[in-house]
């Protein structure tokens, strides 16, 4: 009986490249590529794992072009299940068609792949829109999110432009990870070195709150009213972390 | 008067304006707060669906015009209001550094005259740009009956500007807006236009026109819209159905706003703007837009003796022209036919609308349907079906 192997690598992106370039290397055809955290073993499966070998993963990335790479970094951040595998194929069909790869859509990692890489940006970009910020009352403004994909790297990059002269803090909820901003550098914790419920916001952080809470409610025409629209467009997910939609979401069932 | 409640007034004032688009502008950060996003961002959805993307306010609701149709006008008993600038910035900043918003968009009633209420509008507007340092998206409101100076003034601190013309034909505007005439509108529009520079107005001008007010025709409505976009050269024109806010025997009697209506016209604007149709293509005289089936679609129907189109062969405006297929699958079915040849299953992972183009198509010679069903009646009859149906769920409690 033919057993299916997991190929496992260490939760790192450089990682990942490290033990691909050794599959392509060996011809192999992976049926499972797993990070170590979320490899769980089954009855009938068994998985192998290489030696991490930096010169061979950096090899090859230099032979991909930029726009191959980012996309392969979006596919990445994906929480998509089976990603390390279209990644897989995704590379190794990029060293044949180089940048016509994005033009090969017939082939299943390609389609597949540029599907996972669009989703990454998307939901990026509608962070980029629902992302709230609390002033805190030591001047940093602070923003709690739960996207389904590890966008915060992606998501930080437009901060940093905008509110270049301001300081703040992004937290990942789910994956518990900070970014926090100050004067033109970002940095990465995963750890508590804040405690959100030790928090103390700005004494006029209410007022502004409900004052925007008041726009919200009354921008809406109550002729057109269509909730159904909305929730489409914002999905019930984000709720909890938007500020005007707060009051529904702690009415509605969750 | 608190700023709660004067927010409530002015934004209540302000809220049948459509346009809350915020792309077009790459305005960067340099000192300050904020930059314009060249794509736009929308940052919240209202109740009714819309997209909140802009701070979008009436610096007064105090107007000296009476227009029919129109909340602030001078003879309705409503509460009025006006902002400082300082509150307006206060506002702005506030909500822009919490990410609530991408910019303003500064609209105002007159108030005294034209250029007193430009005057006021400038004030703001310079006040965010220079005291505040504010670079993220301003759309303003030219008022009509300004001066020329004070456009070119306006012009060089905002994103957008835009004058609405309200409704497309001057006998309309002279029975509901008598105190406004179509040439004050396209005076302001040329101005723009003619001043347009990577400094002034980047985003461009926008108008709006309100749908079901009177009895001018879908045709006169599209016809009207694409001689502005071509004379002046607009952006946008946004379309606002009818809602009955005034009593008036000058008004429809309608209770519900003609929302269907509206969604078609915006489909015919996108043809017009990105596909290449022109006004009397889609529609004769006096005629309206079939509620029933999509603008695309009807124009098919009506000139199916041109299809059904090779995907593999026909060149990028053919394509444009088949239902369910826009400019991005065009482009992209353009870059792949020539690595390989395309089939059906592969135009669903182009992100081709399958569903709609099925019909009007072929794959390498191959018809989706037997060859005999491809005739007017059974086309028509299949996508009507495959529209949404148009009833609401029966809930149980209610």
């Amino acid at each position: 009986m033919n057993r299916v192997v997991t190929y496992i690598y260490d939760d790192t992106f450089i990682d990942l490249i490290s033990l691909i370039a050794k599959l392509i290397i060996n011809k192999a055809r992976p049926y499972s590529i797993q990070s170590k955290k979320n490899y769980v073993a089954t009855l009938f499966s068994e998985y192998k794992e290489y030696e991490f070998d930096p010169k061979i993963a950096k090899k090859l990335l230099n032979k991909l072009s930029h726009k191959i790479k980012k996309t392969i970094i979006n596919i990445y951040l994906s929480n998509n299940k089976s990603k390390e595998v279209v990644i897989y194929y995704f590379i190794k069909n990029s060293l044949k068609y180089k940048d016509d790869i994005f033009q090969m859509r017939n082939l299943k990692c390609v389609h597949e792949g540029l599907k996972i890489s669009k989703n990454v940006t998307r939901e990026t970009h509608k962070f980029k829109g629902f992302t709230r910020f609390k002033l805190l009352n030591n001047d940093v403004l602070y923003a709690e999110i739960s996207p389904t994909n590890d966008i915060i790297f992606l998501l930080s990059k437009h901060f940093k432009v905008r509110l270049r002269n301001e300081k703040w803090v992004i937290k990942d909820v789910e994956r518990n990870i900070y970014c926090i901003y100050e004067k033109g550098k970002t940095y990465y914790v995963n750890d508590n070195v804040l405690e959100a419920n030790k928090l103390e916001f700005d004494e006029n952080e209410n007022q502004i709150e409900k004052l925007w809470k008041n726009f919200f409610n009354t921008i809406s025409i109550k002729e057109r009213e269509n909730k159904k629209h909305q929730m489409s467009l914002m999905p019930k997910k984000h709720w909890k972390y938007i500020v005007e939609m707060e009051d529904v979401y702690e009415k509605s069932d969750k | 008067m608190d700023v709660q409640e004067k927010l409530q007034i002015l934004a209540d004032s302000a809220k049948y304006d459509a346009s809350c688009s915020s792309s077009g502008s790459k305005r960067a950060s340099k000192k300050g707060l904020g930059n314009a996003s060249i794509s736009g961002i929308c940052h919240s959805y209202s109740n009714d669906g819309r997209c909140i993307s802009l701070l979008k306010i009436l610096l007064t609701n105090a107007c000296i015009y009476d227009c029919e149709y129109c909340i602030n006008r001078r003879s309705n008993n409503i509460k009025r209001a006006t902002f400082t600038p300082e509150e307006i910035c206060y506002i702005t900043i506030n909500f822009y550094k919490r990410n609530y918003i991408e910019g303003l968009f500064l609209s105002s009633a007159v108030i005294k005259n034209p250029d007193y209420t430009m005057d006021l509008i400038i004030n703001t507007v310079s006040l965010l740009r220079n005291k505040y340092n504010f670079n993220g998206y301003i759309h303003a409101k030219a008022i009509l009956g300004a001066s020329p100076s004070s456009i070119k003034k306006l012009g060089q601190l905002v994103d957008r500007l835009s004058a609405n013309i309200e409704l497309p034909s001057e006998a309309s505007i002279k029975l509901l807006a008598p105190d406004k005439n179509e040439k004050s509108v396209t005076k302001i529009m040329k101005q723009i236009k003619e001043n347009k520079n990577k400094n002034f107005v980047p985003a461009g001008q926008s108008t709006q026109m309100i749908i079901g007010a009177t009895n001018d025709s879908d045709y006169d409505i599209i016809n009207k819209s694409s001689q502005l976009y071509q004379n002046y050269s607009l952006k946008r024109v946004f379309y606002s159905a009818y809602m009955p806010i005034n009593q008036s025997p000058l008004l429809p009697m309608v209770t519900i706003p003609p929302l269907k209506r509206e969604h078609r016209l915006y489909q015919a604007d996108w043809l017009m703007r990105f596909y290449g149709f022109k006004a009397k293509d889609l529609l004769e005289k006096d005629d309206n837009f079939n509620l029933l089936l999509d603008p695309k679609i009807t124009w098919a129907l009506k000139n199916l003796s041109e299809f059904p189109k090779e995907i593999n062969k026909v060149n990028y405006y053919e394509l444009l022209k088949i239902p369910g297929i826009g400019p991005t699958s065009a482009k992209r079915i353009i870059k792949c036919r020539k690595k390989f040849k395309i089939t059906f299953l592969d135009l669903k992972k182009m992100g081709v609308v399958l569903k709609r183009a099925k019909y009007f198509i072929t794959c390498d010679n191959q018809y989706y349907f037997k060859r005999d069903n491809f005739n007017k009646n059974f086309i028509e009859k299949k996508l009507i079906l495959e529209e949404k149906p148009q009833y609401e769920q029966m809930r149980l409690f209610e």
